[in-house]
């Protein structure tokens, strides 16, 4: 038997001073009587004694110096294990999808990078502690930390790299701290260090477990549709790591849902036949139909599966529809020019973009204030229907403007550049004119000129949510419909509505990429999103970001059982596609002092402390039961005056 | 048969009875007067004839001096109702002198109760329901006391209207002498309170140390017995005893102390002084 803490031991004294207390403490003969209350307000004795007899070897005093005795050995940390320590080993392990490439002997640096760990499991013993770290841009644990064996092993089994490329510095930060000063660090990859982010200190060991291999894969991929002629299209970029070109079987399926072909027959397959893949970057374009749905297009299999296939979905163009309204003129053609230069943009009405003239919206009856003017429109055409933005050109109606006389500017602008309307945007030369004063705070100003606001934004109110903008321009007389900046500040303009329209921003995305999708109200029922055999529930707003999850495929967004959105993700991952940079060596050698050091976890995880406890509660119970005023003895004795 | 009792001694005692109360009672028909109209030999009263009376009451007597036909009333005969209150709990065998002596008394009251041919029974608590007593032996199945109370210490003893209540007990248990009393004398003709001590329990001796248990579980107690603690004890146990007396008198019941360590008919003679029995 070993002690964590002797000194504890010092707890053993309680023992003498317990019999002690027996010995010297007065025993009277006991005599049984009836009606103690006569006698209560007799003097009591006090407990002490004077007088030392024989010890009585009783249940109490033996109970009593078995609790103590366990407390003792609680104290001093006693264990029946040879020594207190056990090693805590953290291990980091690569999570890159290049962990899953299959070499000629059918291994992976997966597969030997868990016979590694669980060589470490054995070697550390049934008392050691390991923690299993997975890499990424935001490490995380799978086991412990501090786990045992056993649970290590679990979680490695369930373990399956499907990262990007990424820098192990993050989880190499985060199984430092959990190693701490105790703890030794292997870090288990299919690579070699990058020798400055991922630079291993004394005490660690980079152990790779790759194996170059030649691979090909898809590294990037489009699908487009080209309104005028419907036809659409799939280009893929295939990258041979290697020095010597290749051949391939490309195959492109429908996913998901029966599609009936050229031909007239219902098959998912679109396309199989062979490619000749060179040496470096290739493309390949397949031309699909319009509306065909998501197809996905592989490559025949090869030492890295995951980047041999992707799924692409067709967009669904978001169109912009836009209603002019402003009065005939140098302003209107400027605007009709503009607009007809941008692509995914109709004429419509009430559309989604109002082009107006300030004057016909009207001075305020319905506002308390000027910054309220919203939606205060008496336009010939009728007021805007809700979810269409405005952007007002001309003289701001009363409440809006202030006192004074229109001024016409030349510079200095300032120009609040992050915003999206004034991205690209720089007004040089521009003669700004027939500015008005506006009242204060009537606006939130994105452009100004001296004390004027040039380009402001009006505050939503309850009844008119949608953007407004204010261009407190005479489009008449100004130079800015023939500079640079208007077709970029209409483009602008427009993207930023299209960007609020309904629908993905995207349809394909790479994963690990921010996916954004917009609905036109609020969910009524749960968003989930679903993925083959993996499902997670999203967020029921009307503007729903998550981050594409590996290992890609076709997503459904539904809204409760009803789908509403697919789209692709891939994983395009140019880095991770590159195996001949895989190496099989191992770097460093663990601190043997700091292997010996003994964990914090201490002896509670030994069973002996548990039985040790028990023992105590018990002795303490039994003690408190025996001597438990309530089980005086129904009889003891009925000789006269008892003695004991 | 219960250990330590000398039954000869008690079948020797045999031979005295309850004093039965001049008051009326109540009971079954039987040999003692009761308190309402019967048909015993004594006279009661007279009343005014009503047609249907017995023709043989008619007082013909009176009738020839006053030509009015009246009937004569006599005193029923009842066979007196008797409740043995016995106090059970554990202290009551605390020795196995006070045991015997306990077992005698009761067995000597049975006896001296079924002699005479009353309705007799044994109440041992609240809740058990009285129970009949024709011969004395019969409660010797009760003298078995194991309780951690006695019946004196509990409300709603079953006790008959109007009979005659023997309460036996050491009344060694903190009480308030007035409550216990009345409660035992309520709506009874006569009630007799026999409180049972050991000569240690009355008027201990120095002892020097002793640890005092009690023998109901209600504690106990390290203590010097010295010559101080005794004076205060025997005073403490006097003022016991005298407010059961006092409490007895107030109400009309007898009250007697006996000493355990007496035989039969020793404590026999003792309650006959007392006016509790009287011989055959």
């Amino acid at each position: 038997m070993t002690f964590a803490a002797p000194l504890g031991l010092l707890a053993l004294l309680a023992i003498p001073a317990i019999v002690a207390i027996h010995l010297l403490r007065r025993r009277f003969p006991v005599r049984p009587i009836a009606g103690l209350f006569l006698w209560q307000a007799a003097h009591d004795v006090p407990d002490g004694g004077r007088r030392i007899d024989k010890l009585p070897w009783t249940t109490s005093l033996l109970l009593e110096c078995l609790a103590a005795l366990a407390l003792a050995l609680i104290v001093s940390g006693a264990t029946l294990a040879p020594s207190a320590s056990s090693e805590h080993l953290v291990v980091l392990l690569d999570d890159s999808v290049s962990m899953t490439a299959i070499d000629s002997r059918g291994e992976s640096p997966r597969a030997r990078v868990v016979a590694r760990v669980r060589d470490e499991i054995n070697r550390i013993g049934p008392r050691g502690r390991i923690t299993l770290v997975r890499s990424g841009e935001r490490p995380a644990l799978i086991a412990g930390p501090a786990a045992f064996g056993a649970e290590a092993e679990s979680a490695l089994a369930a373990w399956m790299p499907l990262a990007r490329q990424h820098s192990l510095a993050a989880g190499l930060r985060l199984s430092r701290e959990l190693a701490g000063d105790s703890g030794s660090l292997l870090i288990l990859s299919d690579r070699q260090s990058d020798g400055t982010t991922e630079r291993i200190v004394p005490g660690e060991i980079w152990a790779a477990a790759g194996i170059p291999l030649a691979n090909i894969g898809i590294v990037d991929a489009h699908r487009s549709v080209n309104a005028d002629t419907k036809q659409g299209a799939l280009s893929l970029t295939v990258r041979n790591y290697s020095d010597a070109p290749a051949k391939r079987v490309l195959r492109v399926t429908v996913v998901g849902r029966p599609f009936k072909g050229a031909n007239g027959a219902s098959d998912t397959e679109i396309l199989v036949r062979n490619v000749d893949v060179p040496a470096g970057t290739s493309s390949i374009s397949i031309p699909l139909p319009a509306a065909t749905p998501p197809v996905r297009a592989s490559l025949s299999d090869d030492a890295l599966v995951s980047d041999n296939a992707v799924v692409m979905v067709e967009p669904q163009p978001q169109i912009v529809a836009v209603d002019d309204r402003l009065k005939d003129g140098r302003g209107k053609a400027a605007l009709e020019k503009a607009i007809g230069a941008l692509a995914g943009v109709i004429p419509g009405s009430p559309g989604h973009l109002a082009f107006l003239d300030s004057s016909d919206v009207a001075s305020g009856s319905s506002r308390t204030n000027g910054a309220n003017l919203a939606s205060g429109f008496s336009g010939t055409n009728g007021p805007p229907a809700p979810g269409v933005w405005q952007a007002r050109f001309g003289r701001p109606a009363p409440p809006l403007a202030g006192d004074g006389t229109p001024e016409d500017f030349i510079g200095p602008f300032v120009l609040e550049k992050r915003h999206p309307l004034l991205q690209g945007v720089t007004l040089g030369g521009v003669v700004w004119t027939g500015v008005f004063p506006l009242s204060p705070g009537a606006v939130h100003p994105l452009a100004s000129g001296g004390d004027r606001a040039l380009i402001g934004t009006l505050a939503p109110t309850a009844t008119a949510a949608d953007p407004t903008f204010l261009f407190n321009l005479d489009l008449e007389r100004t130079n800015l419909i023939r500079s640079p900046d208007w077709p970029i500040l209409i483009s602008n303009l427009v993207e930023m509505r299209r960007r609020e329209l309904p629908g993905p921003e995207r349809w394909n995305y790479r994963v690990g990429e921010w996916v954004r999708i917009r609905f036109d109200s609020q969910p009524a029922r749960p968003l989930h999103l679903r993925m083959g055999t993996f499902e997670r529930d999203l967020p029921g707003t009307r503007l729903v970001e998550f981050v594409a999850p590996a290992p890609g495929g076709l997503a459904k967004i539904l809204e409760g059982d009803q789908l509403r959105y697919e789209i692709g993700i891939n994983p395009l991952d140019e880095s991770e596609g590159d195996l001949r940079r895989a190496r099989t060596e191992s770097i460093g050698k663990f601190d043997d002092a700091r292997r010996e050091r003994a964990i914090e976890s201490g002896a509670a995880f030994d069973p002996i402390f548990w039985l040790l406890l028990a023992v105590c509660t018990a002795a303490m119970f039994c003690n408190w039961w025996l001597l438990s005023p309530r089980r005086v003895p129904a009889r003891r004795s009925h000789s006269e005056g008892g003695r004991a | 048969m219960q250990p330590g009792i000398d039954w000869a001694a008690v079948q020797a005692a045999a031979a005295w009875r309850l004093v039965v109360p001049r008051t009326p009672m109540r009971g079954r028909v039987g040999e003692r007067l009761g308190a309402g109209t019967g048909s015993s030999l004594e006279f009661q009263d007279h009343r005014p004839y009503v047609p249907g009376d017995d023709l043989r009451h008619v007082d013909w007597k009176a009738f020839a001096r006053s030509e009015v036909l009246s009937i004569r009333l006599y005193r029923e005969e009842i066979a007196p109702r008797i409740d043995l209150v016995i106090d059970r709990s554990r202290s009551m065998v605390a020795t196995e002198l006070k045991q015997r002596a306990y077992g005698e008394l009761v067995a000597l009251l049975a006896s001296a109760s079924t002699s005479m041919s009353a309705d007799t029974r044994l109440v041992t608590s609240a809740a058990a329901p009285p129970i009949p007593l024709h011969r004395p032996d019969e409660v010797q199945r009760f003298l078995d006391c194991d309780a951690t109370s006695g019946a004196m210490e509990e409300l709603g003893l079953q006790l008959r209207r109007q009979s005659m209540r023997v309460a036996v007990s050491d009344f060694l248990f903190p009480h308030d002498p007035d409550t216990i009393v009345g409660r035992l004398a309520r709506d009874g003709a006569s009630l007799a309170i026999i409180q049972l001590t050991t000569r240690d329990e009355a008027e201990p001796d120095v002892e020097g140390g002793r640890r005092l248990v009690d023998v109901e579980g209600r504690g106990e107690l390290d203590v010097t017995i010295d010559a101080r603690t005794v004076a205060e004890y025997r005073a403490r146990f006097n003022r016991l005893r005298q407010g059961l007396s006092r409490a007895a008198r107030r109400t009309g019941a007898t009250f007697v102390h006996l000493m355990a360590g007496a035989t039969p008919r020793q404590v026999a003679r003792v309650l006959a002084d007392a006016g509790i029995l009287e011989p055959r």
